[in-house]
């Protein structure tokens, strides 16, 4: 932290912190205490109700390394972020694209694609619960139509978490378009004017200004799209609970089954420490390796 | 945008905070009154129609008991309000009355905050005879009931009739054992010209109830020591012939087509019933209702007993749904006004409504005799067939069901070894050990902990 060499009366330091205080006091409260109990939890035995009973230092970080089932998980989250970070941006983008085109009526579509922030996690669940209902469903139906071999979309392990990912794309679009939208607007037109000039394409148009202007609009809905697909719960505690065969057992899903279902706080407490330092990481090494790629005017 | 979005939402969240925090200074102040009604607090944990059942006995109570008042508070899910009730353990709030799941029966004796019923039974000589003997036997642990039970199902194999007659088989006469399901799936199961399955006979949810009902079927233990009725639980004892058996019989017939397998939702398996989309499927007596109603008349619905298979002996169901729980650290008056409530809820005239609107058991047989009840048996024959199952149930150890502390994992991983099995990963055997496994590690550690 920074201090001024010059004595100084306290006063802004007191006034600054009182301005925080609210701000600081719901952090400690939701945030910075959980994060303390939860690694102190992890290094004891707990008794029926979660209450500490015995020290046991590390121990449930060595059953954790030593056991398949969380490798198994580790290997689902990262599955899964493979399968939703960059497809959602990718759509979001050509959506956000489109959506910024002068056209009479756009809004509605703007405020169509924007739709799927307003539903909750439970509701879009539900929805896609029936669409993917093996028999009257939706989508077999239309496989059904083009004479398509039927897919147990949440029954086979193949395809479950591919199913789990389609639903949390589509719930992290509304979010990506807005934000992208919001990066679209703000480049400035005479940028394209004077491209136009010279005579490039819209493609290169999209290459060489829109991408690098963009680029800290990207970076940004980048780590919140992985900070989000790696704390993914409400989809697949709804629509697969972890199956089929762990298929969609992803971290966050395991810490919840230990904590509260398996009676088994202190495992739960150390995975979710490990999940903490994971995030923590891939943060930090997105930034360094981002902040010099991305362009801030 | 967001930040100054984010600083509305925490200035906001402040002010929240702070009313609560002022509000909550004022309350529990009223002076206690010998004429003020005694209350007492009933968590229950089931929603929709049955949530709504539960209210309307809840009110009815109330208002036939002026000197009692019950706030019911609905709590999620079982497995939820199971959650609360832990966090509400050691803070010293934890409900009068509560409904609790089957399975959570051994945690909610070693959470060691419950008073068994038998207590007040044993003080007021409290008459028990018209009880279903099969249903107490399930919650009486160590000679003592409990928990009185309160919401009962057990699951009954659910048949196309009119499929029946299409297919040749005798409508009236349904499946008893694996054989014959096996044999009725195959005649019931459409192909089109390519030999793809365009209706399978047989569709089965993968739930772990039913995987310990065809234990039960075939009188064999879910756990050791009686299924931990003898003594504690110190490992599970599914991975046996009688497991390997119901795997190997459920994963050929899915794998030769004649069963389908549509995950573990029974919500699913139960559409594709109504829908006419297979031939036979099983689920709970408390879906009877739903079935009818989705089926209405496009064609007749019959039911059987769970199949077992046909060289088991002495098997039968066991009893599923929840009970009511009486928690101690609450004062006298409250105690004997919760024993009122859970007598009234359990009473005849209340479990025949109780039936009549969920499709649940009456867990006592005088409510046969409500004249409403036998009009419904009349509209609902189908019915029958679950109340003469559950009579036909010898009481043991395997019938009784297994006590397990950490049981829903246990089911979970037994869902997944169904899974394993029936996608062809895994062999019976070798899914059903590496389920027990996993499984008796978490009774060792929370054997442990009880301690």
């Amino acid at each position: 932290m920074f201090i001024p060499p010059q004595k100084k009366s306290l006063w802004p330091l007191v006034q600054g912190l009182s301005y925080l205080a609210p701000s600081l006091l719901l952090f400690i409260c939701f945030v910075f205490y959980p994060l303390l109990k939860s690694i102190q939890l992890s290094l004891f035995n707990t008794d029926l109700i979660g209450q500490e009973t015995i020290y046991i230092g590390f121990q449930r970080y060595i059953d954790m390394f030593s056991s398949l089932q969380f490798l198994h998980s580790l290997w689902a989250t990262v599955l899964f972020t493979i399968y939703t970070v960059l497809p959602g941006m990718l759509i979001a983008l050509g959506l956000a694209y489109i959506a910024n085109w002068q056209l009479r009526g756009i809004a509605v579509f703007q405020t169509i694609f924007a739709f799927p922030l307003s539903i909750a996690v439970a509701g879009a669940s539900m929805i896609f619960m029936m669409l993917f209902n093996p028999t009257a469903g939706v989508f077999a139906y239309f496989l059904q139509i083009f004479h398509l071999p039927a897919i147990s979309w949440l029954a086979d392990p193949n395809w479950a978490l591919i199913s789990v990912s389609l639903v949390a794309i589509w719930r992290g679009l509304g979010f990506n378009i807005i934000i992208f939208l919001g990066g679209l607007q703000s480049i400035p037109k005479h940028l394209y004017e004077s491209a136009g000039m010279d005579g490039a394409s819209p493609w290169r148009q999209f290459i060489d200004i829109t991408l690098p202007l963009l680029s800290p609009t990207s970076f940004f809905v980048f780590i919140v799209s992985i900070i989000n697909s790696m704390q993914t719960f409400g989809e697949i505690n709804i629509l697969t609970q972890g199956g089929p065969s762990e298929s969609t057992n992803v971290i966050v899903y395991s810490i919840y089954r230990e904590g509260f279902f398996n009676l088994n706080y202190s495992y739960a407490s150390a995975e979710s420490i490990i999940l903490f330092f994971i995030i923590l990481l891939l943060t930090l090494f997105e930034f360094w390796l981002l902040e010099r790629k991305v362009f801030y005017r | 945008m967001t930040k100054s979005f984010l600083k509305k939402l925490i200035t906001f969240a402040t002010l929240i905070i702070t009313v609560f925090a002022i509000s909550g200074c004022g309350t529990k102040t009223e002076p206690v009154s010998e004429n003020k009604p005694v209350k007492i607090v009933f968590w229950y944990a089931v929603g929709g129609k049955v949530g709504e059942a539960t209210k309307t006995l809840v009110d009815e109570f109330n208002s036939s008991h002026p000197d009692i008042q019950v706030e019911a508070v609905f709590q999620g899910d079982y497995d939820s309000a199971i959650n609360k009730l832990k966090q509400s353990i050691p803070s010293k709030g934890t409900p009068n009355v509560m409904q609790v799941y089957d399975i959570g029966t051994r945690f909610m004796i070693d959470s060691k905050a419950v008073i068994p019923v038998q207590k007040w039974i044993d003080q007021e000589k409290f008459d028990m005879s018209t009880y279903e003997p099969n249903i107490l036997a399930y919650y009486t642990v160590d000679n003592k009931l409990y928990s009185m039970p309160f919401n009962t199902s057990t699951p009954i194999l659910y048949y196309n009739k009119t499929m029946f007659k299409e297919a040749g088989l005798d409508p009236e006469n349904s499946p008893k054992t694996f054989e014959d399901v096996t044999a009725a799936a195959q005649k019931l199961t459409n192909r089109d010209a390519n030999g793809t399955v365009t209706r399978p006979g047989l569709s089965v949810a993968i739930y772990g109830w039913f995987f310990e009902q065809f234990l039960a079927e075939q009188n064999a233990p879910y756990t050791n020591n009686g299924n931990g009725r003898d003594s504690l639980t110190t490992a599970v004892s599914f991975n046996s012939p009688q497991g390997e058996k119901t795997l190997a019989w459920w994963s050929g017939m899915v794998k030769d087509g004649t069963a389908s397998n549509m995950g573990r939702k029974t919500a699913d398996t139960l559409k594709a019933f109504i829908a006419g989309q297979t031939a036979m499927t099983i689920d709970s007596t408390g879906n009877l209702g739903d079935i009818m109603d989705g089926v209405n008349g496009k064609f007749d619905v019959g039911t059987g007993f769970m199949p077992h298979p046909a060289d088991a002996k002495d098997g039968g169901v066991i009893i599923g749904g929840a009970s009511l729980w009486m928690l101690a650290g609450h004062s006298d008056p409250e105690e004997k006004a919760s024993w009122e409530f859970i007598k009234f809820m359990t009473a005849a005239k209340q479990q025949a409504f109780w039936h009549i609107k969920t499709g649940y058991f009456p867990v006592t047989k005088a409510a046969y005799d409500d004249p409403d009840l036998k009009k419904y048996e009349e509209k609902y024959p189908q019915f029958k067939v679950a109340i003469e199952q559950l009579h036909n149930t010898p009481i043991n150890r395997n019938t009784q069901g297994g006590l397990l502390g950490v049981f829903t994992q246990s089911r979970q991983e037994i869902e997944s070894a169904i899974e394993q099995v029936l996608n062809g990963q895994s062999t019976p055997r070798d899914a059903l050990q590496k389920a027990s496994d996993t499984v008796n590690g978490a009774i060792e550690r929370y054997n442990q902990t009880t301690k």
